[in-house]
């Protein structure tokens, strides 16, 4: 198999963004998460909970609500701003000033045609929904609080506001306000502070459920404005609801981090007296839960652990399957890490800022799974901060090191390093086509960029000394609007392949900048591909775990591929739960393809006998440890390498020694924001 | 509890001054003043204290013993009343109650009078630490003004010759100024002093909305701890028992550790020099 001298990388300090919102469009399958710094994600989740978008974020648009109308996101701000957001060029659309001062939540009724949001004036401000922008209606009788949370009756007719204190029934024609619901306060402490009804949702039978600060659940009467039931279920707060599409069940998320479920059911045989029962407990997160969406078969949770956790609920799925395993999403679903190969460079992405690091060396020969001794550490050359309040949505570091590219929404920089690469300069007057890129990357011998734009096209420039010029623009056939996601030029600079959104994948020809070809399009998104540097042959790996390697002189399957397809990848491979976001290749053998993904990293022989699926996929520590005879009946084409956790990116240097980039999850938690205290007995 | 404090040390008084004046005495008044020490002093104060005023209530009121309601303690606390009684040839001491009030009074005044005398101590020191502060950022930033003028007349050497002569005396002078006085001669050109970034409306309620949320998170009263103690605590608690997360603090002193590794480089620096 070979050995390699590993560059072990625990200088990447990334920290995710704790989740602030989310709301799930059951006609799209789509889940859309908004994050504290600004960030906009859009999962599949019919294509196994894939990261497909990611619009970056912007200093002081502090999302505080979201809300699917048909098609189209909407979110809603403390910058008092309504916004409308392009998911097909990953940025907003325009924004809609409400004038009421910061706004805490946003819904839109049944129907699709107008739009409720909340503000921190007491006002609920009515905007009607049009073809492309949104007009203020009218505003409702204004209130004396801040209005924190809003439900529309499934009707249309009546709102329910959560407010501090107390809970507000509006009719929603009328615009006056009908009822009034008063909230306890919490007792000892909190009964000097105001109570905050944090969520709340109103059912078609005229049910209201709210959830307030001081930890309790409360059911209503709508109609008669009184209370049905007080279910008290943390000390602290309970900061999220959500109540599933037919209305028989509903979750809370707690501070606590704990989310509990409660079902509309008959405590006993007669269906007559049903109730809102407390059923289960999830404690998927150490920190607190803010955001909660119930799909038909899941409930899905986030917070301030930045964890996406998606629970499958045993009682709509078949237990121990696929389906039901719980999923966790901890790390971006696309690579932050750029590496320089032959200049031994890495790129780190931060939202922010930019850091350029050379990697340390080493000499002297250690035996296998040993340590060598740092002759020279590595050193941060360059911290580049972005221009601008947009953040940094995609970079690129050439492979000699000489060139370095970021892009945001509204602006594009081109900078050349010399000196290696201890000096930087900007490179003005670019061409003007370069916006908006949602995707960048450098050719191997550093002579093109290729920027990704608008409608799945790439624009291509060549570099020179100091300066770039526009060479052309690579089109896809007609119709294709979603945006590209992924980008891969070949080693010789003949082809480049690129994926996007719609699981469209297309292959240029670089010397007459046309389409040369366009893969068979499979159900699922790819997630990583690469070009093989000798044989021309483009790997693709897909969301659902997947591999295909299509030859682009033949324009075809490889045999390879096809065997890999007939006998089937297996079964504890297609189960892994992170999708495999980078694919490179090894100069010494061509047989070899190496992926990775969070928590291993994989050679993948094509040479070697494909793996049995009646076997147990072994990984190499686990077969080293297996008597001899046995260990060769279990070899396959797979080697799987998990000795280095967590994963955020593994390449191949020139010089045959592998970069490792760990993260180590711990490391996040120990500087997240602080939890709540639990007492425990004997601590 | 002031007035039982009061009373506590009206007691003490009371029962030092009867000790004091009584000559040492034989073995039934130290067997008695043992038993007293056998005891907590505050419960056997307060009781005496309790049963001496009984006394001398009933004294008042003319009657001769103790009811026969006290409890065993009481009993010997009303013996040790006794045996000051007997141990002395003469009657006891009549304290009335209206002295033990007015001593009690005087006690409490003064130490609310001592309380009070240390706040203003205090509150004296921190206005003089402030002042001193004041003092040292006034001088602080004088300097920085003083540097800010010789910038100023530098640039201000193309300027016409009154300006310059205007300058050179102020500048002398500018050092006793008050700083105040000398922003507004720098206003003197066409200079306008504002913001990068302009903070509006909208950006103050943006914060405004972010502190409410914060503080009704994180803020007074919300019960938190850190993730570093959740961490260790989840260690300490889980199956396989190890150290807490942060259990060495690596970042301390990280100034002193730097200069540590300069000193020691300039010393191994030195020491090569002359063997080579």
């Amino acid at each position: 198999m070979g050995e390699f001298k590993v560059h072990r990388v625990r200088f990447f300090d990334y920290m995710p963004s704790a989740i602030r919102a989310m709301v799930f469009s059951t006609r799209t399958e789509r889940l859309a998460l908004a994050r504290a710094d600004g960030a906009l994600e859009i999962f599949n989740f019919s294509d196994n909970y894939f990261q497909e978008k990611v619009l970056p974020g912007h200093d002081g648009r502090a999302v505080e609500a979201l809300c699917w109308v048909g098609p189209r996101l909407f979110s809603a701000g403390l910058n008092g701003e309504i916004t409308e957001y392009d998911l097909e060029n990953l940025r907003p659309r325009y924004t809609v000033e409400a004038y009421g001062g910061p706004i805490w939540t946003i819904s839109v009724n049944s129907q699709g045609t107008l739009l409720a949001v909340g503000c921190e004036d007491g006002t609920v401000k009515m905007f009607e929904v049009l073809k492309e922008r949104i007009q203020f209606q009218r505003n409702l009788d204004r209130q004396k609080g801040r209005i924190i949370s809003l439900s529309w009756h499934p009707s249309g007719t009546l709102i329910a506001a959560g407010m501090m204190d107390m809970i507000r029934i509006f009719d929603a024609e009328t615009g006056r306000a009908t009822h009034r619901l008063l909230v306890d306060r919490g007792a000892g402490a909190s009964k000097s502070k105001e109570v905050v009804v944090w969520s709340i949702a109103f059912l078609s039978d005229h049910t209201i459920i709210s959830s307030d600060s001081a930890g309790k659940v409360q059911i209503w009467d709508g109609l008669n404005g009184t209370l049905i039931r007080t279910h008290l279920i943390t000390k602290w707060d309970v900061l999220a609801l959500s109540v599933s599409q037919d209305e028989s069940s509903l979750v809370a998320g707690t501070s606590e981090g704990t989310v509990v479920q409660f079902q509309f059911i008959s405590s006993t045989v007669d269906r007559l007296d049903k109730d809102w029962v407390r059923t289960r407990t999830f404690k998927n997160h150490s920190h607190d839960v803010r955001a909660l969406a119930h799909t038909e078969t899941a409930v899905v949770s986030g917070g301030m652990d930045t964890q996406l956790v998606v629970r499958p609920l045993l009682d709509k799925v078949e237990k121990n399957t696929r389906e039901s395993a719980m999923r966790k999403v901890s790390f971006p679903h696309r690579s932050l890490v750029c590496c320089a190969k032959k200049a031994g460079l890495l790129l780190f992405q931060f939202p922010d800022h930019l850091e350029l690091w050379r990697l340390g060396e080493s000499d002297g020969y250690g035996k296998l799974g040993g340590s060598l001794p740092v002759k020279r550490g590595p050193e941060k050359l360059i911290q580049l901060k972005r221009k601008g309040e947009d953040h940094i949505c995609c970079s690129a570091l050439s492979p000699c090191g000489g060139w370095l590219a970021y892009s945001t929404v509204t602006s594009f920089r081109l900078y050349r390093l010399q000196n290696g690469s201890i000096s930087i300069c900007k490179v003005s007057k670019l061409p003007k086509d370069l916006l908006p890129a949602h995707q960048l990357c450098f050719s191997t011998n550093s002579s093109k960029l290729f920027a990704s734009s608008s409608n799945s096209s790439v624009v291509v420039v060549a570099l020179n000394e100091l300066e770039c010029k526009y060479l052309g623009t690579l089109k896809a056939k007609y119709g294709c609007r979603q945006p590209v996601h992924q980008l891969s030029a070949s080693d010789n600079g003949k082809w480049l392949a690129t994926a996007n959104t719609d699981c469209e994948v297309h292959v240029y020809n670089l010397d007459k900048l046309k389409l040369h070809c366009t893969v068979p399009v499979y159900g699922s998104c790819p997630t990583a591909m690469a070009i093989h540097p000798t044989t021309s042959n483009l790997v693709v790996v897909h969301a659902d775990q997947q591999i295909f390697e299509y030859s682009l002189v033949k324009k075809e399957y490889t045999e390879w591929s096809r065997r890999l397809q007939k006998q089937g990848l297996h079964s504890m491979w297609l189960e892994r739960d992170t999708p495999i976001t980078h694919v490179t290749f090894n100069p010494k053998n061509p047989a070899h393809i190496i992926v990775h993904d969070m928590f291993m990293f994989c050679i993948i022989d094509k040479s070697l006998p494909l793996p049995e699926a009646k076997n147990v996929l072994y990984n190499q520590m686990a077969l080293r440890s297996l008597p001899e005879p046995d260990r060769v009946l279990h070899s396959h084409g797979f080697k799987i390498c998990k000795d280095f956790q967590h994963l955020l990116c593994v390449s191949l240097l020139e010089d045959h020694s592998l970069v490792v980039v760990e993260r180590p999850l711990l490391d996040i938690v120990s500087q997240l924001p602080a939890p709540v205290r639990q007492k425990k007995f004997a601590t | 509890m002031n007035t039982n404090n009061s009373r506590c040390i009206a007691a003490v008084v009371k029962a030092r001054s009867l000790r004091e004046h009584r000559p040492a005495n034989g073995s039934a008044g130290m067997q008695g003043g043992g038993r007293v020490r056998s005891r907590s002093l505050s419960v056997t104060m307060r009781r005496s204290a309790m049963t001496l005023q009984n006394n001398m209530a009933k004294n008042q009121r003319g009657e001769a013993a103790p009811s026969s309601r006290m409890t065993g303690r009481e009993r010997q606390m009303g013996g040790f009343s006794l045996l000051l009684e007997s141990s002395d040839d003469e009657g006891p001491e009549e304290v009335t109650f209206e002295d033990s009030k007015a001593d009690a009074r005087r006690s409490m005044k003064r130490a609310l009078d001592t309380a009070r005398r240390e706040k203003e101590l205090l509150k004296e020191k921190r206005r003089k630490r402030q002042e001193l502060f004041q003092e040292q950022k006034k001088r602080k930033l004088l300097s920085a003004e003083v540097l800010e003028e010789i910038d100023s007349t530098k640039q201000e050497q193309s300027h016409v010759k009154a300006a310059e002569e205007e300058a050179e005396p102020e500048e002398v002078e500018g050092r006793k100024r008050n700083w105040k006085q000398n922003a507004a001669r720098n206003l003197k050109g066409n200079y306008t002093v504002t913001t990068v970034k302009q903070s509006t409306l909208a950006s103050s309620q943006l914060k405004a909305a972010e502190d409410f949320l914060h503080s009704r998170m994180y803020g007074p009263g919300s019960r938190r701890t850190t993730s570093n103690e959740m961490l260790s605590l989840e260690n300490k608690m889980g199956k396989n028992k190890s150290a807490a997360v942060q259990f060495v603090k690596k970042n301390w002193a990280c100034q002193k550790k730097a200069k540590a590794e300069k000193l020691k480089k300039t010393w191994i620096h030195m020491q090569q020099i002359p063997s080579s």
